[in-house]
């Protein structure tokens, strides 16, 4: 057997294997793979197919289903008798003028349009020949041609001419025309005659137009969604439905987005919720179609708003720019008020951005400021710093010029001749003039510094002060954790070892200034207390921890002041806030004692009125950079509330461990160190700190910031693999806990993170990272931002000025804001409810603008008699006195017309004059039974007044613009909901509106508008004619009036 | 192609669905709709029971204050007589006058047809007459002014809709309703500040104020568990919990402390 298989033949391959199989299979594969392809080409890519198809179908059926439902509703509509009533008028108005309309119809359609068609043929042809002619004439080269020319368009204009022009009956009438000008003539006749009729026609149907428009008004009015047919029309639109990319194109943007590719619900004119729509988020309308209508997605787009890669349609993540290469994903719904930051950089209030606005709120509430800078946001110190540079300057420039002068006169009186001389003595007055021109500027620049030391603020109190104000032995506890002795308080909480912590507070203690306080007797603490409740002081401070902390939080809870500050500072502060033991010298950069006024030879006193520099004669700083005003209190009242504020602790001030050390000089040096590492002095007045600049980094641009220039540090993987390596994830955990990304390193104290914990609340942290996220870099072109001009740019400066001193805590300034007094207990009581200070809406239709400003400069109205309100003297809240600069006030009162879309320059329109006639009617009406005027305004009788609850007329002519008062007369209610001013006093009749209760005799006769006289009376009125009324009125009653008083205040 | 389409629809929503793994965030629970209310069944007066009882005070009764007003003709023009507060009137038996006293709870969802008879509240002597009184939403009110002066109305609920209306002499009456519930509306006068009055709104007919035997009657109940509730302008509000059966009649005392 051996041998056999040698001798065969070697088994070739080719012939004895088959490759079929790896064929067949490659082949499947392939057809697999063609599939697979086709597949995603049509579909795996295109998912907004699937999209598609599903919305079309459930929105047909949802549209179905409503269908019957408005079809109702509008039926019933139809058939209601008001509805039946407009559709009769409207085919009344319509039948009237039916047959001339349809005379006007026969007469334009059936003769003059076809007679204008015929006519304008042959006109065009005899036009034609006469400009042909015309032309070769023009450009006929000899005056002898020219002349033939001429004799040939006469000939042609003159020549007759024929023309069929129909007449609506099928008959053919003849014209002959025996020139080209009766031709057009007739020509001009027929169309002047089409447009006559045109317009008649127009006229005609405009009764019939009004009655259509009635009728279909009264159908929108009445129904609540769309019409039938406008429901039809969307069915027709899913019906023809085509399946493509929805994209918006802004060319010059370069903007694409395909987002309503998916999300097509977004503009439907129905309003669409995700139940409805089987579920699906991206079938729901927009939440805010207001915002739509004012930013036009035509014009926006998607992405502006919302980030995310508008173009991409291939996948949810990659279209909402949620992977690794796009930097600006889909802000998270939390954060969605980003978007609005990126254009509205400006805006202090925006509305429909709630989260941005409580963002910006605690920027400046919590000294986000005092170490980072934010463009636009406390921008006092570096204007201040500019102009007292300047200052310097110029300064230094004057000086060179006298000297300059000097020296010119000099060479002058040595020149050679007299006309050098002249020319050298011209020079220098020349620089003379120019220096006291200087002058002039400098003093422009001192005001300007002025201004801006009034408006300049620090976030925490001057720790110049701390001498004079605080228990030495408290500071280092409450550098501990300030928190722990103030829940809720501004300052954070800086993470210090002990060393630290003593030598800054030693260093705090002893940079103090020295000063003595004049010793003030006791107060009653029971007066305080109703004082402190009832003057204002809650707009702003709270008392009481947790749940059963009351009054505002704009500024320090007081729960437990009287463990911390002395008597006598307490009472200086509460008479007069402003009030600093030593004038600081911007220029000299110290603090000026009594012994620099002495060397002047002046007295030691700095307030407002005298705040120059005794030694550089320039602007010093007088006043402490604190928001709190003066509430006009006696110092008697001031004891009052010391005292009672003194009480407020839990310890009493000397169970606080002694801290000797706190008078180390060793400590001061280490402290200063200290101090100035973590930025202490951008939120306190420090002594020798004045100049410190922000510590933090720059937070315009914050959430621009590449990914890789955030330093998560350690955390870098941890936060790859919990998601949350982003801007987003990075500003959170770091609000959340500034220390967070020292986690894990080992590092010396001052190369570690500084930023203090500042216990920020979950909420708190989604707006400032709302507010982050949106700072950013814009690509998008200047015409999307935001820039308010002129009233636009009124309105937020005002907002700021708003924010600053807290207006909003006894006043409401905004549709659904609610101020802090009018939510205290104390105030949910009727007779108290008339406490609540004015609401502020229309404030600006409602004043005259020169009289708001010198109100907002000196509230009182007086410069004696201080110690009230110089409008509502009845009020127990004081509107305090805030020391606003001229700047401010002007912002103010420009904040407030521009609110109420007031034009300035305001001119009070002139009243016609009261004839005697008409002031004796004005008198009885006011003083009679049926009109309760004097009864609530003040009448300047005192017995009277601290029990009246309206202002006194005698303010009107200055305080009020007429147009307002007689609104306000005719309907309080419509501007002040709640007001104690009653609504109905006049009713209408005729043309005019009269008074509604009885008339005293007289007014039988009286034609004119009774709201109008009072009035023109109104603003008459003299403080005479107030005493004159007093005398002539039943004495207003006035016992047993049960207003708010103390001892009503006791029994609650 | 639309069929095809119908056919991928399924794969590439699961395909997708895969694809990106985050399903969107829970639903949020639609706002409950106020569920529809069960037929009420209506109250069988055969079995409808009733509840009475007495306002009680001990202690010493607080002095009036006197109201003077004899600043203002018009409002003593009617009548010379000294006038009090009506704060705390309490009757010669020891009980109290001008108890708001009414079922707070128990009744469950049944509903109540308004009432076609207004409530009258009388502006005389520049006093409101009577100084509590009670309605059931949607009842109207009617606000008379009998003096020779203008009075304004002034309601300061704290959830109903607050107004402000003059009346003069001899205007018509105001006709006004309370749309929503509220245990009590104070109403006052801006002109004449000691006007006082308080209306209690509630939804149900089971309303009382005491009178001046301090006495209250609360009738035609259907028979259940109830909390009843008695609310006093100065001594604030007491709750008492009582079953009553058919036609059963039981009293209640509430006592109030000085």
């Amino acid at each position: 057997m051996p041998e056999t298989s040698s001798q065969q033949p070697d088994q070739d391959p080719v012939v004895t294997s088959s490759l079929s199989v790896p064929l067949l299979i490659s082949a499947l594969l392939l057809v697999l793979v063609l599939f697979w392809s086709l597949y995603d080409e049509l579909y795996g890519q295109r998912l907004w197919k699937s999209y598609q198809d599903r919305f079309v179908k459930n929105y047909t059926s949802l549209i179905q289903k409503q269908l019957p439902a408005q079809a109702e509703q509008e039926k019933q509509i139809r058939q209601s008798p008001e509805f039946q009533k407009l559709e009769q008028a409207a085919a009344a108005a319509e039948d009237a003028v039916r047959p001339q309309i349809a005379e006007i119809d026969r007469e334009i359609s059936q003769v003059l349009t076809p007679q204008i068609a015929v006519l304008n043929k042959h006109f065009a042809e005899a036009r034609g020949e006469v400009q042909a002619l015309q032309y070769q004439m023009e450009t006929a080269a000899s005056q002898r041609s020219k002349e033939s020319y001429r004799k040939d368009i006469a000939a042609a204009e003159n020549r007759k001419r024929e023309a069929e022009l129909p007449t609506g009956n099928g008959v053919v009438k003849k014209i002959t025309f025996n020139n080209y000008g009766e031709m057009d003539a007739e020509l001009t006749r027929l169309k002047a005659r089409k447009a006559e009729l045109e317009t008649k026609r127009i006229e005609l149907l405009k009764p019939a137009e009004e009655a259509r428009r009635k009728r279909d008004a009264y159908m929108k009015d009445h129904l609540v969604g769309l019409t039938e047919a406008q429901m039809q029309g969307l069915l027709r639109k899913m019906q023809t439905f085509v399946m493509d990319i929805k994209q918006i194109h802004v060319a010059d943007v370069d903007l694409v987005d395909r987002c309503e590719s998916c999300h097509l619900a977004t503009r439907e004119p129905l309003k669409i919720t995700k139940a409805e729509m089987g579920g699906e988020p991206a079938f729901t309308s927009h939440p805010a179609p207001e915002l739509l209508e004012i930013h036009d997605p035509e014009r926006f787009g998607c992405t502006p708003c919302h980030n995310g890669n508008g173009r991409a349609t291939t996948s949810v993540e990659k279209a909402h720019g949620k992977y690794k290469h796009w930097l600006w994903p889909l802000y998270d719904r939390a954060n969605m008020e980003a978007g609005c930051q990126e254009c509205h950089i400006r805006d202090m209030v925006l509305t429909y951005a709630d989260t941005l606005n409580q963002a910006k709120a605690l920027v400046d509430h919590r000294g986000c400021v005092g170490c980072h800078r934010y463009e636009g946001y406390d921008p006092e110190p570096e204007q201040l710093q500019i102009v007292q540079q300047t200052i310097s300057q110029k300064e230094a420039l004057k000086h060179q010029m006298l000297l300059d002068a000097q020296r010119t006169i000099s060479d002058g009186d040595r020149a050679p001749d007299n006309k050098t001389a002249q020319q050298l003595y011209a020079k220098a007055d020349n620089l003379r003039v120019m220096s006291s021109g200087i002058d002039n500027e400098i003093g422009e620049l001192d005001r300007q510094a002025k201004n801006l030391m009034r408006e300049r603020k620090k976030v925490g109190p001057s720790l110049k002060e701390v001498r004079v104000k605080l228990n030495r032995d408290w500071i280092p506890v409450w550098l501990e954790d300030p928190q722990d002795f103030r829940p809720g308080s501004r300052m954070p909480r800086f993470r210090l070892d002990d060393d630290q912590r003593k030598a800054i507070a030693a260093f705090i203690w002893q940079a103090g200034v020295p000063g003595q306080l004049p010793s003030r007797p006791k107060g009653d603490s029971n007066t305080g207390k109703e004082l402190f409740e009832t003057r204002g002081c809650m707009g702003c401070h709270s008392v009481g921890e947790g749940d059963n902390s009351v009054g505002g939080t704009f500024a320090a809870n007081l729960t437990r002041v009287g463990e911390k500050a002395n008597y006598e500072y307490l009472v200086r502060w509460v008479h007069d806030p402003r009030e600093r033991t030593r004038p600081y010298c911007p220029l000299e950069k110290r603090d000026i004692g009594p012994e620099d006024y002495q060397k002047a030879g002046l007295p030691f006193v700095f307030d407002p009125d005298h705040s120059t520099c005794p030694n550089d004669g320039h602007e010093m700083q007088v006043q402490q950079m604190t928001v709190m005003p003066s509430l006009r209190l006696t110092n008697e009242e001031a004891q009052d509330i010391a005292s009672y504020l003194i009480t407020l602790r839990k310890k009493v001030p000397n169970s606080y461990p002694a801290a000797p050390y706190m008078d180390d000089p060793a400590l001061k040096a280490k402290g200063l160190a200290w101090v100035k590492h973590y930025g202490c002095a951008g939120c306190h007045e420090i002594a020798g700190l004045e100049e410190e600049g922000r510590i933090g980094t720059e937070l315009t641009k914050e959430g621009s910031k590449p990914i890789e220039r955030l330093d998560f540090a350690l955390l870098t993987h941890k936060a790859e693999r919990e998601g949350w390596y982003n801007n987003k994830g990075f500003f959170e955990h770091k609000l959340e806990n500034p220390a967070v990304y020292d986690e894990g390193r080992e590092r010396p104290p001052l190369e570690r993170l500084r930023m203090p914990d500042f216990d920020l609340k979950p909420d708190e942290i989604t707006a400032l990272t709302t507010l982050l996220l949106g700072s950013v870099d814009s690509a998008l072109p200047p015409r999307y931002f935001h820039q308010p001009e002129g009233q636009g740019r009124d309105i937020q400066e005002g907002w700021r000025i708003v924010m600053k001193y807290n207006c909003m805590g006894c006043h409401v300034l905004r549709l659904g804001q609610r101020s802090v007094i009018m939510d205290l207990p104390r105030y949910q009581d009727p007779d108290w409810k008339e406490q609540i200070p004015p609401q502020l809406i229309g404030e600006g239709a409602r004043v005259d603008p020169v009289w708001l400003s010198k109100f907002l400069a000196n509230p009182a109205l007086s410069e004696t008699d201080t110690n009230r309100n110089g409008v509502r003297p009845y009020l127990n809240i004081r509107m305090p006195t805030f020391f606003l600069s001229d700047h401010e006030v002007a912002k103010l009162v420009r904040f407030f017309e521009a609110l109420s879309s007031e034009q300035g320059p305001y001119i009070p329109p002139k009243l016609e004059p009261l004839t005697e006639q008409e002031r004796s009617l004005a008198r009885a009406l006011f003083t009679s039974p049926g009109a309760p005027c004097l009864q609530c305004h003040a009448t300047g009788d005192p017995r009277h007044d601290e029990k009246a609850t309206a202002p006194s007329f005698v303010l009107s002519r200055l305080r009020l613009r007429p147009d307002w008062t007689r609104r306000w007369m005719l309907d309080p209610a419509m501007m002040s909901p709640g007001t104690a001013m009653p609504s109905g006093l006049f009713k209408p009749e005729a043309n005019r509106m009269v008074f509604a209760g009885p008339t005293p005799p007289g007014f039988e006769a009286y034609k004119k508008d009774h709201a109008q006289l009072l009035v023109r009376y109104m603003f008459e009125f003299t403080p005479e004619e107030q005493r004159r009324l007093a005398g002539s009125a039943p004495m207003p009653a006035s016992a047993s009036r049960s207003v708010p008083n103390p001892t009503r205040a006791a029994l609650q | 192609m639309r069929s095809t389409c119908r056919f991928f629809v399924p794969a590439l929503l699961a395909l997708s669905l895969m694809g990106c793994g985050s399903k969107p965030p829970a639903e949020e629970t639609s706002s409950t709709a106020p569920a529809a209310a069960p037929a009420a069944a209506p109250v069988d007066p055969a079995t409808a029971a009733e509840i009475t009882g007495t306002v009680s005070f001990e202690g010493q009764a607080p002095s009036r204050v006197r109201i003077r007003m004899d600043a203002v003709p018009a409002c003593t023009e009617a009548s010379k007589e000294p006038v009090f507060s009506e704060e705390v009137v309490v009757n010669d038996n020891k009980t109290l006058r001008d108890v708001f006293v009414y079922v707070k709870d128990g009744l469950g969802n049944r509903t109540f047809p308004v009432p076609a008879t207004s409530a009258v509240l009388d502006q005389k002597g520049c006093w409101y007459r009577p100084h509590v009184l009670g309605l059931m939403t949607g009842q109207k009110l009617n606000v008379k002014n009998s003096d020779p002066t203008n009075h304004n109305v002034h309601p300061i609920p704290t959830q109903n809709r607050e107004w402000n209306e003059s009346q003069p002499p001899q205007a018509a009456d105001l006709a006004k309703d309370f749309a929503r519930p509220e245990v009590m509306i104070p109403v006052k006068c801006n002109v004449h500040p000691w006007m006082k009055a308080y209306i209690g709104v509630v939804p149900h007919p089971f309303f009382a104020v005491t009178d001046e035997q301090g006495s209250f009657s609360l009738q035609g109940l259907p028979p259940g568990d109830y909390t009843i509730e008695a609310w006093q302008e100065k001594y604030g509000t007491q709750e008492q919990k009582i079953t009553v059966g058919p036609k059963e009649s039981k009293a209640i005392t509430f006592t109030y402390k000085g």
